[in-house]
């Protein structure tokens, strides 16, 4: 990384103004946007005395800039970058900018803006820094160069106006004699506080002055100059062929799309854009064309189509599973997974695992978590253990229900849930209840052979409130059904069976 | 028209499969170099038919067909060569402990360590979760439609050797479709419905109502169901078998508390305020 710093004299606040133009900072905004013409990357930075890293009620050192112009030339040549830098500021009237050019920010800033030390130092040690021109400095070792540079160089960036003064107690005076110290000794001596007042020193500035570049995403498009795309099959022609260019590119860079955008260019002049999701990042053409199909059959667009674009929004590197010798499922994982994901993409979160709850009515218990992985579906064999012990008996444990061997597949007739349904039920007395002995299901009555319960159960608050009577009956065709007495209502319900 | 060309022809495949399939002797009585192109021509026509007409193949002929044995003694000694065919459909109605056997068959499959997968497509909903067993894959469309849908995609995924389609009751050609995505696929798929068209196997379960075992309270009333005999009938061409086996009926206990995390505080009075003087 390489930065250039460009400041002013003119642009100081404090001491050190201009007489000319006390404190006239001009609009660093205007001037970056005019910069921009020459570096990718330009930003602007002011400094005022309420800014956090600026301790409050300070004066600023001499040599201590207010504004200051980053620019970023990282693979250019930074020399003519800011040769062009300066001339065009030149051209705004800013005649006296320098440059600094420097790896650390730091360094770059101090090149700029520093003062008789600075000219001092390279008195001394003239390769440390190379001037190109009347106002370009370009930094060779960042942190010898530093090294001579007084520690209110480093004001504007020390949190506690009393470390100044802590450093000189200790003989520290320089930046080089504080980067000389090591870390224990200047936490202990000065407190955490002065650490990164250390790595400044030691041209280790973790400022992020520009933020990491965003790759370009796969993207196609296509554009109508004489005519307008207005039918669909025209459309998904191309929209198939410029998924198939984006899925290509994707495949060469092993990634899989999990976002991708249509964009419509209409007649007047408008966009319409679509995000389609996969539930996973794929570069499967046909799973691409199957969305996007899906999608097309359900858009409307109000006027004919000049351009379609396609563009991925979000990429991510393809999964590969880590293969297993004793999984002997593995060779048709990745088929599996894919029709997994096809059918989460047609019709949402189906493949489920149940996670039933604690709540005392069952069918308030269950609570589906979506099923993430297809691999589950495979018993893997344990080599040492023999098969994986199943989670299903804390679950059943925590159910309530009795544990039983999973070992065998053993049937085992369990309830089949449904939603409670009315019925009319005709009931005997037994003891101090009534017993169903019939009820009336779908337009048929049905005979009760054996019946057991009730089993009551209540809670609940307010509306929710619930009291109910279960019954387990065994009607004449040999079906044993769950149906309750709503104990608030009066009325029967019918809530599943045994099979 | 498909229909009616089955019926007015039926018989005549079916002569003509009876003919393919016994006139071995015959062509071996003649000569040898014309006994082996007969023999030649009858494979390939036998392979053409099996091909066009798969479950009209005798027995013998679809035993040899790859099956997947379930792991369940009882019904896989009812069942045609031992377990359910891979790619074919096998029809059930729901009934009489149809679902429990199933689904344990799905546990079989996937816990016998073979690296097979098998998946459970609740087209109604009517699987709870406090007695679903881990293992395999369980599918809850939206509805019946989707649950067909469902059904297919992973029919043809070729990575399930069992799909049990329940709750769903799929007509003429979605069943077709469905046996198509079976045999591409190579999956055994079981349908828990009363259709029984072009089904290989047609299995019926039944439990009598005298054959549920109680426990009885002390006045001698039926206080807990704990088993069930179930009888599995298994007919296909060529084929009828039925068994008796018992198969225990899961309970779960009905929670007394008020709510999950809650003290059960019925019967404590409420604390009144202490009265100062």
């Amino acid at each position: 990384m390489s930065f250039v710093c460009l400041w002013s004299p003119a642009w100081r606040i404090g001491a050190g103004s201009s007489p000319a133009a006390p404190n006239a900072v001009p609009d660093l905004t205007t001037l970056a946007a005019v910069l921009l013409g020459a570096a990718p990357r330009v930003v602007a930075e002011r400094r005022t005395n309420d800014e956090p890293g600026r301790g409050a009620g300070r004066t600023l050192a001499d040599d201590a800039a207010s504004a200051l112009l980053w620019a970023d030339a990282h693979g250019l040549d930074a020399i003519r970058l800011a040769t062009t830098l300066l001339d065009l500021l030149r051209d705004h009237g800013i005649a006296d900018a320098r440059a600094g050019i420097a790896s650390a920010p730091i360094a770059a800033e101090l090149a700029a803006a520093s003062g008789e030390w600075r000219r001092a130092s390279e008195t001394e040690n003239p390769s440390l820094a190379i001037h190109h021109a009347p106002f370009v400095t370009r930094v060779l070792a960042d942190r010898a160069f530093l090294a001579s540079a007084p520690i209110a160089a480093l004001d504007p960036f020390s949190p506690d106006p009393r470390l100044r003064t802590l450093l000189f107690g200790i003989g520290v005076t320089t930046c080089g004699e504080l980067a000389a110290l090591d870390r224990e000794s200047v936490e202990v001596r000065l407190g955490g506080g002065a650490v990164p007042l250390w790595r400044l020193a030691r041209a280790d500035d973790r400022r992020v002055l520009f933020a990491p570049m965003p790759r370009e995403l796969p993207h196609a498009s296509f554009d109508c100059i004489d005519y307008t795309l207005s039918s669909s099959e025209q459309l998904l022609f191309i929209i198939n062929r410029l998924a198939r260019r984006v899925t290509e590119a994707l495949t060469a860079g092993g990634e899989g799309a999990r976002e991708l955008a249509l964009a419509f260019a209409l007649e007047d002049g408008t966009t319409h854009r679509e995000v389609i999701r996969s539930s996973r990042p794929t570069a499967n053409r046909s799973t691409w064309t199957r969305l996007i199909r899906t999608r097309l059959e359900r858009l409307t667009l109000h006027e004919p189509v000049t351009g379609v674009a396609v563009q991925v929004v979000a990429a991510a590197m393809k999964e590969s599973r880590q293969g297993d010798l004793f999984d002997r499922g593995f060779a048709t994982a990745q088929a599996t997974d894919d029709a997994l994901a096809r059918l989460v993409d047609d019709q949402g979160a189906v493949v489920v695992v149940p996670t039933p709850s604690a709540h005392p009515l069952l069918d308030r218990r269950d609570a589906p978590a979506p099923h993430t992985d297809a691999s589950d579906g495979v018993q893997p064999v344990d080599i040492k253990r023999g098969i994986r012990p199943l989670r299903t008996r804390k679950r059943r444990e925590l159910a309530g229900v009795a544990a039983v061997p999973t070992a065998a597949p053993r049937p085992a007739l369990t309830l089949q849930l449904i939603e409670p349904r009315v019925i009319d039920v005709r009931t005997v007395a037994r003891r101090d209840h009534h017993v169903p002995v019939r009820y009336g299901d779908d337009g048929r009555w049905h005979e009760v052979v054996d019946v057991a319960g009730p089993d009551r159960i209540s809670g609940g608050h307010w509306d929710a409130a619930y009291a109910r009577e279960y019954f387990r009956c065994v009607t004449g065709a040999g079906l044993l059904v769950w149906i309750f007495r709503d104990a608030r209502t009066e009325q029967w319900y019918l809530h599943g069976w045994w099979d | 028209v498909s229909r009616g060309f089955f019926r007015a022809f039926s018989p005549l495949l079916a002569f003509g499969f009876y003919s393919v399939y016994t006139s071995r002797p015959a062509f071996e009585a003649e000569s040898q170099p014309e006994s082996a192109a007969m023999s030649a021509r009858v494979a390939q026509l036998r392979a053409l038919l099996e091909q066009r007409f798969p479950d009209t193949a005798p027995l013998p002929e679809r035993l040899e067909r790859p099956i997947v044995a379930t792991g369940i003694g009882g019904l896989d000694r009812v069942l045609p060569g031992g377990g359910l065919s891979k790619g074919k459909l096998t029809v059930c109605p729901p009934q009489g402990g149809a679902t429990s056997i199933f689904r344990a068959a799905c546990r079989g499959i996937v816990g016998a360590g073979r690296g097979e997968r098998a998946a459970w497509v609740d087209g109604a909903g009517t699987v709870a979760g406090t007695f679903w067993d881990e293992g395999p894959v369980l599918i809850r469309p939206k509805s019946p439609r989707h649950a067909l849908r469902a059904a297919e995609e992973i029919l043809r995924s070729e990575g399930f050797t069992l799909v049990v389609l329940a709750g769903t009751d799929p007509q003429g050609t979605e069943t077709v479709r469905l046996i198509r995505a079976a045999a591409e696929g190579g999956t055994a798929l079981v349908a828990l419905t009363e259709r029984a068209a072009l089904s290989s196997v047609r299995l019926t379960t039944r439990i009598h109502p005298h054959d549920y075992r109680w426990r009885r309270d002390p006045f001698g009333e039926p206080a807990d169901v704990y088993e069930a005999v179930v009888r599995v009938h298994a007919r296909a061409p060529g084929w009828n078998a039925h068994a008796d086996f018992p198969i225990p009926v899961m309970q779960h206990e009905l929670r007394l508390s008020l709510e999950p995390g809650l003290a059960d505080r019925r019967g404590v009075l409420p604390r009144r305020p202490e009265r100062r003087p």
